[in-house]
């Protein structure tokens, strides 16, 4: 009996809504059915809408101005060094007298701070060669194998062509920078370090 | 209310470019290759623009 009773006042309710709808009554849109044609009735702006389809691309390029302006460091230090603003003045350091060096010899020395070690070979009568001997993969010592005719890292078997200081076997993937050479009255002299090209 | 997602897919794909020439510009810096450098920062710049156009081109056909 109770639940007929709900049910009459129920029944009661969409009358009175049909009455009010019948006479034009305006109503608030939180009632299902309602009369106005509105999609967004049920959007709460300050919840629901915090990151909708224009404020996701308005984030999005945003992001790409910031791309943008993060890369332009990079591109300045790079404009620098093509222009050579920033040319690295070197000492000129003796390395050895020729007499003392025989073809196939090598002899260790640092250039161009004390700690930078590097080594110079003889490869031939007048064919000298000089690299920063720290090993491109992750700095170790580099050796000169005369037996071989090429330069060893023992760390991890990386071996660089004594020629050209280009790695051909190996975990290193850069050239030994190589240091420019300079023959003055019966000794070797260096004069730079040539940035090596990747 | 119709909708077009053709900007969001354009934008993020713009966004995508902008990672990788970010990515090669810096990587480019570290192997010396200096032109690369600038050609990919230049890139970069320019999808900025390319981007603002992408959205005030969906902005005002709504």
């Amino acid at each position: 009996m109770p639940q007929e009773k709900e049910l009459g006042q129920g029944q009661g309710h969409q009358r009175e809504h049909l009455q009010e709808h019948q006479q034009g009554h305006k109503r608030d849109n939180n009632h299902s059915p309602f009369q106005e044609d509105n999609y967004t009735h049920n959007i709460r702006k300050n919840d629901e809408r915090k990151l909708d389809r224009r404020g996701f691309m308005k984030t999005l390029v945003g992001a790409a101005g910031v791309f943008a302006v993060s890369t332009l460091p990079w591109g300045t230090l790079a404009a620098r060094e093509l222009t050579g603003l920033k040319k690295k003045a070197y000492p000129k350091l003796k390395i050895a007298d020729i007499r003392s060096l025989q073809v196939g010899d090598a002899v260790e020395f640092a250039y161009p701070g004390e700690h930078d070690s590097a080594l110079l070979i003889r490869l031939g009568d007048n064919e000298y060669k000089a690299y920063q001997n720290a090993c491109t993969h992750l700095k170790c010592p580099v050796f000169w194998s005369k037996e071989q005719d090429e330069m060893v890292c023992p760390c991890h078997h990386g071996i660089f062509d004594a020629r050209t200081g280009i790695p051909t076997a190996g975990p290193p993937k850069r050239p030994l920078p190589e240091v420019l050479l300079k023959q003055e009255s019966g000794a070797i002299y260096a004069i730079g370090v040539k940035r090596y090209e990747a | 209310m119709k909708r077009s997602y053709l900007g969001v897919l354009l934008l993020c794909v713009v966004l995508f470019l902008n990672i990788i020439c970010t990515q090669k510009a810096v990587n480019a810096y570290y192997f010396e290759h200096y032109r690369t450098v600038i050609f990919y920062a230049v890139c970069n710049a320019m999808l900025f623009p390319i981007a603002l156009w992408i959205y005030q081109r969906e902005r005002d056909v709504q």
